[in-house]
Protein backbone atom coordinates (compact mmCIF):
# COMPACT_ATOMS: atom_id res chain seq x y z
CA UNK A 1 0.00 0.00 0.00
CA UNK A 2 0.92 3.96 -0.45
CA UNK A 3 3.93 3.88 2.03
CA UNK A 4 3.07 2.20 4.38
CA UNK A 5 3.28 -2.07 5.32
CA UNK A 6 2.39 -4.41 7.87
CA UNK A 7 5.25 -5.90 10.21
CA UNK A 8 5.61 -9.29 9.80
CA UNK A 9 7.30 -10.97 12.37
CA UNK A 10 10.44 -13.30 10.79
CA UNK A 11 9.47 -16.26 11.84
CA UNK A 12 5.73 -16.25 11.21
CA UNK A 13 4.06 -18.33 8.37
CA UNK A 14 1.12 -16.02 7.41
CA UNK A 15 1.28 -12.66 5.38
CA UNK A 16 -0.71 -10.64 3.56
CA UNK A 17 -0.93 -10.16 0.10
CA UNK A 18 -1.89 -7.53 -2.13
CA UNK A 19 -1.86 -6.62 -5.55
CA UNK A 20 -3.01 -3.45 -7.53
CA UNK A 21 -6.55 -3.81 -7.70
CA UNK A 22 -9.17 -2.53 -5.61
CA UNK A 23 -10.33 -4.11 -2.99
CA UNK A 24 -8.41 -6.74 -3.36
CA UNK A 25 -6.25 -8.70 -1.05
CA UNK A 26 -5.58 -12.32 0.50
CA UNK A 27 -3.23 -13.89 3.04
CA UNK A 28 -0.60 -16.11 1.90
CA UNK A 29 0.03 -19.44 4.45
CA UNK A 30 3.14 -21.92 3.94
CA UNK A 31 2.87 -25.25 4.82
CA UNK A 32 4.15 -27.84 5.19
CA UNK A 33 2.59 -30.62 2.86
CA UNK A 34 1.29 -28.31 -0.06
CA UNK A 35 3.96 -25.36 -0.02
CA UNK A 36 2.17 -21.83 -0.01
CA UNK A 37 -1.07 -21.42 -0.15
CA UNK A 38 -2.70 -18.67 -1.38
CA UNK A 39 -6.00 -17.27 -0.20
CA UNK A 40 -7.88 -14.70 -2.23
CA UNK A 41 -11.66 -13.63 -3.22
CA UNK A 42 -11.88 -15.93 -6.13
CA UNK A 43 -10.86 -18.78 -4.34
CA UNK A 44 -7.52 -20.81 -3.07
CA UNK A 45 -4.24 -21.83 -4.74
CA UNK A 46 -1.13 -23.39 -4.20
CA UNK A 47 2.21 -23.99 -5.93
CA UNK A 48 3.34 -20.44 -6.95
CA UNK A 49 5.22 -17.74 -6.14
CA UNK A 50 3.67 -15.10 -3.66
CA UNK A 51 3.69 -11.70 -4.19
CA UNK A 52 3.33 -10.03 -0.46
CA UNK A 53 3.28 -6.90 1.40
CA UNK A 54 5.94 -7.26 3.06
CA UNK A 55 7.16 -4.81 5.68
CA UNK A 56 9.32 -4.12 8.39
CA UNK A 57 11.27 -6.57 9.69
CA UNK A 58 10.24 -9.00 6.96
CA UNK A 59 11.91 -12.20 5.66
CA UNK A 60 10.51 -13.57 2.11
CA UNK A 61 8.41 -16.26 3.11
CA UNK A 62 9.54 -18.55 1.38
CA UNK A 63 13.11 -18.16 4.10
CA UNK A 64 10.49 -18.89 7.02
CA UNK A 65 9.04 -21.85 8.42
CA UNK A 66 6.06 -24.03 7.44
CA UNK A 67 3.04 -23.54 9.56
CA UNK A 68 3.08 -26.31 11.76
CA UNK A 69 -0.80 -24.71 13.29
CA UNK A 70 0.80 -24.52 16.59
CA UNK A 71 0.14 -27.91 17.75
CA UNK A 72 -4.01 -27.12 17.01
CA UNK A 73 -4.53 -24.17 18.40
CA UNK A 74 -2.75 -21.41 16.34
CA UNK A 75 -1.79 -18.39 17.43
CA UNK A 76 -2.13 -16.21 14.41
CA UNK A 77 -5.77 -16.35 14.74
CA UNK A 78 -5.33 -15.80 18.63
CA UNK A 79 -3.86 -12.61 18.30
CA UNK A 80 -5.80 -11.03 15.60
CA UNK A 81 -7.43 -8.22 16.69
CA UNK A 82 -9.96 -8.10 14.04
CA UNK A 83 -10.90 -12.28 13.55
CA UNK A 84 -9.72 -11.73 10.38
CA UNK A 85 -7.70 -14.42 10.80
CA UNK A 86 -10.18 -17.37 11.82
CA UNK A 87 -9.42 -21.55 12.30
CA UNK A 88 -11.85 -23.39 9.89
CA UNK A 89 -11.96 -26.97 9.15
CA UNK B 1 19.73 -11.08 27.32
CA UNK B 2 15.34 -11.35 26.91
CA UNK B 3 13.75 -8.65 24.62
CA UNK B 4 17.22 -6.18 24.16
CA UNK B 5 20.51 -6.44 22.24
CA UNK B 6 22.71 -5.44 24.81
CA UNK B 7 24.43 -3.23 22.79
CA UNK B 8 24.75 0.35 22.18
CA UNK B 9 26.00 2.00 19.23
CA UNK B 10 27.28 4.93 18.52
CA UNK B 11 29.02 7.11 15.63
CA UNK B 12 30.57 10.47 15.47
CA UNK B 13 29.36 12.52 12.93
CA UNK B 14 32.75 14.37 12.80
CA UNK B 15 34.76 11.70 12.21
CA UNK B 16 32.68 9.06 10.38
CA UNK B 17 34.19 6.31 12.97
CA UNK B 18 31.94 4.01 14.54
CA UNK B 19 31.63 1.13 17.41
CA UNK B 20 29.37 -0.33 19.66
CA UNK B 21 29.80 -1.23 23.04
CA UNK B 22 28.22 -4.31 25.34
CA UNK B 23 26.18 -3.33 28.25
CA UNK B 24 24.65 -5.58 31.19
CA UNK B 25 21.43 -6.01 31.34
CA UNK B 26 20.74 -3.69 34.73
CA UNK B 27 22.01 -0.84 32.62
CA UNK B 28 19.56 -0.99 30.24
CA UNK B 29 16.97 -0.12 32.61
CA UNK B 30 14.33 2.77 32.97
CA UNK B 31 17.62 5.20 33.82
CA UNK B 32 19.63 4.03 30.71
CA UNK B 33 19.11 7.55 28.82
CA UNK B 34 20.39 8.93 31.41
CA UNK B 35 23.68 7.17 32.19
CA UNK B 36 24.55 7.12 28.07
CA UNK B 37 23.97 11.19 28.17
CA UNK B 38 26.53 11.28 30.73
CA UNK B 39 29.03 8.70 29.14
CA UNK B 40 28.51 10.11 25.35
CA UNK B 41 27.72 13.61 25.88
CA UNK B 42 24.49 15.71 26.40
CA UNK B 43 24.39 17.30 22.91
CA UNK B 44 23.87 13.75 21.47
CA UNK B 45 21.76 12.65 19.57
CA UNK B 46 19.88 9.13 21.38
CA UNK B 47 17.46 6.62 19.11
CA UNK B 48 16.19 4.09 21.97
CA UNK B 49 14.22 1.55 22.44
CA UNK B 50 12.09 0.65 25.30
CA UNK B 51 12.53 -2.12 27.70
CA UNK B 52 9.28 -4.06 25.81
CA UNK B 53 9.54 -2.86 22.39
CA UNK B 54 9.22 -5.34 20.00
CA UNK B 55 7.29 -7.58 22.41
CA UNK B 56 3.26 -9.09 22.69
CA UNK B 57 2.10 -6.76 24.95
CA UNK B 58 -0.28 -4.66 23.26
CA UNK B 59 1.34 -1.51 21.72
CA UNK B 60 4.45 -2.33 22.46
CA UNK B 61 5.91 -0.58 19.69
CA UNK B 62 7.63 2.89 20.95
CA UNK B 63 10.71 3.92 20.80
CA UNK B 64 12.19 7.57 21.13
CA UNK B 65 14.63 9.91 19.62
CA UNK B 66 16.75 12.24 22.15
CA UNK B 67 18.13 15.89 21.50
CA UNK B 68 19.02 16.75 24.92
CA UNK B 69 16.83 17.17 26.81
CA UNK B 70 13.79 16.83 24.63
CA UNK B 71 12.48 13.33 23.67
CA UNK B 72 9.89 12.84 20.85
CA UNK B 73 8.19 9.10 20.57
CA UNK B 74 8.55 7.15 17.49
CA UNK B 75 5.65 5.21 16.47
CA UNK B 76 4.69 2.90 13.95
CA UNK B 77 7.09 0.58 12.96
CA UNK B 78 10.37 2.11 13.78
CA UNK B 79 10.54 1.42 17.26
CA UNK B 80 10.73 -2.20 16.58
CA UNK B 81 12.67 -2.08 13.66
CA UNK B 82 15.34 -0.13 15.27
CA UNK B 83 15.65 -2.95 18.24
CA UNK B 84 15.41 -5.64 14.78
CA UNK B 85 19.05 -3.93 13.65
CA UNK B 86 20.93 -5.09 16.89
CA UNK B 87 20.96 -2.19 19.16
CA UNK B 88 18.93 -1.26 21.66
CA UNK B 89 20.49 2.80 21.36
CA UNK B 90 22.41 4.46 19.13
CA UNK B 91 24.46 7.40 20.00
CA UNK B 92 24.62 10.47 17.21
CA UNK B 93 27.82 12.33 18.30
CA UNK B 94 29.61 15.29 16.66
CA UNK B 95 28.70 17.50 13.81
CA UNK B 96 29.37 15.89 10.20
CA UNK B 97 31.22 18.52 7.49
CA UNK B 98 28.95 17.68 4.86
CA UNK B 99 25.13 17.01 4.97
CA UNK B 100 24.06 12.98 4.77
CA UNK B 101 22.46 10.36 6.88
CA UNK B 102 23.22 7.47 8.69
CA UNK B 103 22.45 4.40 7.62
CA UNK B 104 21.94 1.65 10.33
CA UNK B 105 21.34 -1.80 9.66
CA UNK B 106 21.84 -5.66 11.05
CA UNK B 107 24.80 -3.96 13.87
CA UNK B 108 26.00 -1.46 11.40
CA UNK B 109 26.42 2.05 11.59
CA UNK B 110 27.65 4.15 8.93
CA UNK B 111 27.12 7.91 7.65
CA UNK B 112 26.65 8.21 4.20
CA UNK B 113 28.05 11.97 2.86
CA UNK B 114 24.90 12.79 0.22
CA UNK B 115 25.19 16.37 0.26
CA UNK B 116 22.73 17.02 -2.46
CA UNK B 117 19.34 15.54 -0.37
CA UNK B 118 19.79 18.77 1.32
CA UNK B 119 18.22 20.03 -1.56
CA UNK B 120 15.37 17.96 -0.99
CA UNK B 121 12.03 17.83 1.33
CA UNK B 122 11.75 15.22 3.83
CA UNK B 123 9.46 13.12 1.11
CA UNK B 124 11.85 13.05 -1.36
CA UNK B 125 14.75 12.46 1.44
CA UNK B 126 12.81 9.31 2.43
CA UNK B 127 12.15 7.76 -0.87
CA UNK B 128 15.62 8.74 -2.58
CA UNK B 129 17.46 6.90 0.96
CA UNK B 130 15.17 3.61 0.40
CA UNK B 131 15.66 3.94 -3.21
CA UNK B 132 19.47 4.21 -3.24
CA UNK B 133 19.50 1.08 -0.48
CA UNK B 134 17.27 -0.48 -2.66
CA UNK B 135 14.99 -1.51 -0.21
CA UNK B 136 11.27 0.04 0.11
CA UNK B 137 10.77 -1.10 4.06
CA UNK B 138 13.89 0.87 4.94
CA UNK B 139 12.49 3.28 8.03
CA UNK B 140 13.31 6.50 7.75
CA UNK B 141 13.34 9.55 10.18
CA UNK B 142 13.52 12.85 8.05
CA UNK B 143 14.75 16.11 8.63
CA UNK B 144 13.12 18.55 5.77
CA UNK B 145 14.30 22.42 5.30
CA UNK B 146 13.28 23.74 8.01
CA UNK B 147 15.06 21.51 10.50
CA UNK B 148 18.49 22.03 7.88
CA UNK B 149 17.49 25.57 8.96
CA UNK B 150 16.84 24.65 13.07
CA UNK B 151 14.19 26.41 13.04
CA UNK B 152 12.26 26.37 16.47
CA UNK B 153 9.57 24.85 15.04
CA UNK B 154 10.70 22.10 12.87
CA UNK B 155 9.59 18.80 12.91
CA UNK B 156 11.34 15.48 12.42
CA UNK B 157 8.72 13.03 10.24
CA UNK B 158 8.84 9.18 10.24
CA UNK B 159 8.25 7.38 7.12
CA UNK B 160 6.52 10.19 5.72
CA UNK B 161 4.19 11.49 8.48
CA UNK B 162 4.48 13.71 11.14
CA UNK B 163 3.03 13.52 14.76
CA UNK B 164 5.52 12.89 16.93
CA UNK B 165 8.06 14.96 16.91
CA UNK B 166 6.66 18.34 18.81
CA UNK B 167 9.47 19.51 20.51
CA UNK B 168 11.65 20.17 17.37
CA UNK B 169 13.81 17.47 17.83
CA UNK B 170 14.26 18.37 14.06
CA UNK B 171 16.40 21.28 14.68
CA UNK B 172 18.89 18.99 16.30
CA UNK B 173 19.79 17.31 13.25
CA UNK B 174 19.99 20.07 10.97
CA UNK B 175 22.44 21.52 13.52
CA UNK B 176 24.49 18.46 12.86
CA UNK B 177 24.23 18.33 9.03
CA UNK B 178 21.62 15.03 9.68
CA UNK B 179 19.38 15.43 6.90
CA UNK B 180 17.81 11.64 8.20
CA UNK B 181 18.57 8.34 9.86
CA UNK B 182 18.05 5.28 8.10
CA UNK B 183 17.23 1.48 9.51
CA UNK B 184 16.46 -1.68 8.86
CA UNK B 185 16.83 -4.81 10.61
CA UNK B 186 16.40 -8.18 10.46
CA UNK B 187 17.47 -9.57 13.54
CA UNK B 188 15.68 -11.73 16.45
CA UNK B 189 14.48 -11.12 20.33
CA UNK B 190 14.90 -13.29 22.78
CA UNK B 191 11.70 -14.29 25.07
CA UNK B 192 12.30 -15.84 28.53
CA UNK B 193 9.00 -17.90 28.78
CA UNK B 194 7.32 -17.56 25.14
CA UNK B 195 3.90 -19.79 25.93
CA UNK B 196 3.06 -17.43 29.18
CA UNK B 197 3.93 -14.49 27.54
CA UNK B 198 1.91 -15.06 24.33
CA UNK B 199 -0.94 -16.33 26.66
CA UNK B 200 -0.72 -13.36 28.94
CA UNK B 201 -0.97 -10.92 25.84
CA UNK B 202 -3.79 -12.10 24.43
CA UNK B 203 -5.55 -12.23 27.31
CA UNK B 204 -4.78 -8.59 28.21
CA UNK B 205 -5.96 -7.48 24.67
CA UNK B 206 -9.18 -9.20 24.76
CA UNK B 207 -9.99 -7.38 27.86
CA UNK B 208 -8.99 -4.31 26.63
CA UNK B 209 -11.08 -4.62 23.42
CA UNK B 210 -13.84 -6.16 24.84
CA UNK B 211 -13.98 -2.15 26.90
CA UNK B 212 -12.95 -0.49 23.93
CA UNK B 213 -15.60 -1.86 21.37
CA UNK B 214 -15.11 -1.14 17.82
CA UNK B 215 -12.12 0.31 16.71
CA UNK B 216 -13.04 3.68 14.20
CA UNK B 217 -9.29 4.85 13.40
CA UNK B 218 -8.42 8.62 14.77
CA UNK B 219 -12.32 8.95 15.39
CA UNK B 220 -11.39 6.65 18.58
CA UNK B 221 -9.29 9.01 20.07
CA UNK B 222 -10.41 12.24 18.42
CA UNK B 223 -13.91 13.18 18.59
CA UNK B 224 -12.98 15.95 15.94
CA UNK B 225 -12.59 13.77 13.14
CA UNK B 226 -16.05 13.52 12.80
CA UNK B 227 -18.34 14.43 10.34
CA UNK B 228 -19.09 14.18 6.62
CA UNK B 229 -16.24 16.11 6.24
CA UNK B 230 -13.56 13.08 7.40
CA UNK B 231 -15.86 10.26 6.86
CA UNK B 232 -16.15 10.77 2.75
CA UNK B 233 -12.23 10.95 2.67
CA UNK B 234 -11.07 7.98 4.99
CA UNK B 235 -9.50 5.05 3.23
CA UNK B 236 -8.32 3.01 6.24
CA UNK B 237 -7.08 2.58 9.49
CA UNK B 238 -3.55 1.69 10.50
CA UNK B 239 -1.93 -0.22 13.43
CA UNK B 240 1.38 0.56 14.59
CA UNK B 241 3.59 -2.40 15.66
CA UNK B 242 1.01 -4.44 18.31
CA UNK B 243 -2.06 -1.86 18.44
CA UNK B 244 -5.37 -3.57 18.28
CA UNK B 245 -6.80 -0.10 18.50
CA UNK B 246 -5.48 2.08 15.99
CA UNK B 247 -5.24 5.98 16.24
CA UNK B 248 -3.67 5.88 12.34
CA UNK B 249 -6.36 6.89 9.36
CA UNK B 250 -5.23 7.35 6.37
CA UNK B 251 -7.31 10.40 4.20
CA UNK B 252 -7.40 10.53 0.66
CA UNK B 253 -7.93 14.26 -1.21
CA UNK B 254 -6.46 13.53 -4.55
CA UNK B 255 -8.82 10.87 -6.07
CA UNK B 256 -11.70 8.41 -4.55
CA UNK B 257 -11.42 7.20 -1.12
CA UNK B 258 -13.26 3.85 -1.96
CA UNK B 259 -10.54 2.97 -3.70
CA UNK B 260 -8.45 0.54 -2.51
CA UNK B 261 -5.28 1.20 -4.98
CA UNK B 262 -3.80 4.58 -5.42
CA UNK B 263 -3.47 5.98 -8.66
CA UNK B 264 -2.35 9.87 -7.97
CA UNK B 265 1.45 9.95 -6.74
CA UNK B 266 0.24 11.69 -3.73
CA UNK B 267 -3.34 10.17 -2.74
CA UNK B 268 -3.67 11.64 0.50
CA UNK B 269 -1.93 11.93 4.20
CA UNK B 270 -2.18 9.27 7.55
CA UNK B 271 -3.37 11.22 10.24
CA UNK B 272 -2.38 11.34 13.78
CA UNK B 273 -1.40 14.21 15.07
CA UNK B 274 -4.38 15.39 17.01
CA UNK B 275 -3.56 18.64 18.01
CA UNK B 276 -2.30 20.05 14.48
CA UNK B 277 -5.86 18.54 13.68
CA UNK B 278 -7.82 20.84 16.25
CA UNK B 279 -5.59 23.92 15.36
CA UNK B 280 -6.75 23.15 11.54
CA UNK B 281 -10.67 23.03 12.76
CA UNK B 282 -9.88 26.25 15.14
CA UNK B 283 -8.51 28.25 11.83
CA UNK B 284 -11.48 26.95 10.35
CA UNK B 285 -10.24 24.88 7.29
CA UNK B 286 -12.22 22.05 5.85
CA UNK B 287 -11.34 18.64 6.39
CA UNK B 288 -9.65 18.37 2.83
CA UNK B 289 -7.72 21.29 3.21
CA UNK B 290 -6.35 20.23 6.97
CA UNK B 291 -4.91 17.18 5.39
CA UNK B 292 -3.07 18.94 2.37
CA UNK B 293 -1.98 21.67 5.35
CA UNK B 294 -0.59 18.89 7.05
CA UNK B 295 1.12 17.28 4.39
CA UNK B 296 3.25 20.41 3.03
CA UNK B 297 4.27 20.59 6.78
CA UNK B 298 5.45 17.06 6.68
CA UNK B 299 7.40 17.88 3.68
CA UNK B 300 8.66 20.95 4.96
CA UNK B 301 9.56 19.08 8.03
CA UNK B 302 7.67 22.18 10.00
CA UNK B 303 5.15 21.53 13.53
CA UNK B 304 1.70 22.02 11.42
CA UNK B 305 -0.02 23.53 14.66
CA UNK B 306 2.22 25.88 14.89
CA UNK B 307 1.87 26.65 10.86
CA UNK B 308 -1.79 26.32 10.91
CA UNK B 309 -2.02 28.67 14.00
CA UNK B 310 0.16 31.78 12.49
CA UNK B 311 -1.11 31.60 9.03
CA UNK B 312 -4.49 32.12 10.83
CA UNK B 313 -3.67 34.90 12.68
CA UNK B 314 -1.82 36.32 10.08
CA UNK B 315 -4.58 36.42 8.08
CA UNK B 316 -8.21 36.52 7.87
CA UNK B 317 -8.73 33.49 6.22
CA UNK B 318 -6.52 30.73 6.22
CA UNK B 319 -5.80 28.24 3.48
CA UNK B 320 -3.61 25.86 1.85
CA UNK B 321 -1.93 29.14 -0.37
CA UNK B 322 -1.73 31.00 2.78
CA UNK B 323 0.09 27.97 4.60
CA UNK B 324 2.78 27.49 1.64
CA UNK B 325 3.79 31.19 1.72
CA UNK B 326 4.22 31.22 5.67
CA UNK B 327 6.29 27.69 5.22
CA UNK B 328 8.33 29.69 2.00
CA UNK B 329 8.87 32.69 4.64
CA UNK B 330 8.39 31.97 7.89
CA UNK B 331 10.05 34.83 9.84
CA UNK B 332 10.76 34.29 13.36
CA UNK B 333 8.00 31.95 14.32
CA UNK B 334 8.06 30.20 17.66
CA UNK B 335 6.78 27.05 18.78
CA UNK B 336 2.93 27.01 19.64
CA UNK B 337 2.22 22.93 19.98
CA UNK B 338 1.72 21.76 23.37
CA UNK B 339 2.24 18.06 22.25
CA UNK B 340 0.40 15.20 20.93
CA UNK B 341 1.35 11.99 22.50
CA UNK B 342 2.35 13.83 25.23
CA UNK B 343 -1.00 14.89 26.31
CA UNK B 344 -2.10 11.41 26.36
CA UNK B 345 -1.49 11.30 30.45
CA UNK B 346 -2.75 13.83 32.39
CA UNK B 347 0.66 13.24 34.95
CA UNK B 348 4.16 13.53 32.45
CA UNK B 349 5.59 11.07 34.80
CA UNK B 350 3.13 8.69 33.61
CA UNK B 351 4.19 9.65 29.91
CA UNK B 352 7.45 9.47 30.56
CA UNK B 353 7.41 5.96 32.53
CA UNK B 354 5.03 4.31 29.32
CA UNK B 355 7.49 5.83 26.69
CA UNK B 356 10.38 4.36 28.93
CA UNK B 357 8.54 0.73 28.79
CA UNK B 358 8.55 1.30 25.06
CA UNK B 359 4.49 1.36 24.96
CA UNK B 360 2.20 3.53 23.24
CA UNK B 361 1.25 6.47 25.88
CA UNK B 362 -1.78 7.14 23.31
CA UNK B 363 -2.77 4.16 23.86
CA UNK B 364 -2.00 3.00 27.36
CA UNK B 365 -3.83 6.51 28.28
CA UNK B 366 -6.81 5.65 26.69
CA UNK B 367 -6.75 1.56 28.20
CA UNK B 368 -5.36 2.97 31.82
CA UNK B 369 -1.75 2.49 32.43
CA UNK B 370 -2.03 -0.26 34.62
CA UNK B 371 1.94 -1.18 35.59
CA UNK B 372 0.89 -4.27 37.70
CA UNK B 373 -0.56 -6.06 35.08
CA UNK B 374 1.92 -4.65 32.70
CA UNK B 375 4.65 -6.12 34.78
CA UNK B 376 3.41 -9.67 35.51
CA UNK B 377 3.02 -10.05 31.52
CA UNK B 378 6.14 -8.44 30.94
CA UNK B 379 8.99 -10.65 33.79
CA UNK B 380 7.49 -13.67 31.50
CA UNK B 381 9.20 -12.38 28.35
CA UNK B 382 12.47 -11.15 30.35
CA UNK B 383 12.63 -13.36 32.59
CA UNK B 384 13.46 -11.62 35.74
CA UNK B 385 11.29 -9.44 38.37
CA UNK B 386 11.04 -5.22 37.33
CA UNK B 387 11.58 -2.90 39.98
Amino acid sequence: MHRDSVLTPMTSSIILHIEDKANYFGLVLKTKSEGLVMGRPEGTSSGQQASASGGPGAKPILLREPCDLCDGNPKCARICPTQCIMVVD
Amino acid sequence: MNLRNGKVGFIDLSSGESGEEEVEEIALGEDSLKGILAKHGQDSVILGTGLLTGSLIPASCAGTVTVGNKTMPLMGHAGVELKLSGFDFVVLKGKASKWGYVWIRDGIIEFVETPEIVQLNSWQRTDKIRSDQGDSKIQVLSGGPWCDDGRPAAQLVVNHWGGEDKVSVGAGFGARKLAAVAFRGMGELELADPETHFEGSVEMMQSHLSRLGPNKGLRSYYEGAVGEGFDGLVHRHIGCYSCPFPCRTFLKTEEDSKEFRHMHKEPGYLHFDVSALEAAARAGLSARDSIRALARCAQAGAEPATIITASAARSSHADVAAIEALLADPGDLPPASKGNFELSFSRSADYEECLGLGLCPRYWGKVGLDVRAITKCAESALGRMIE
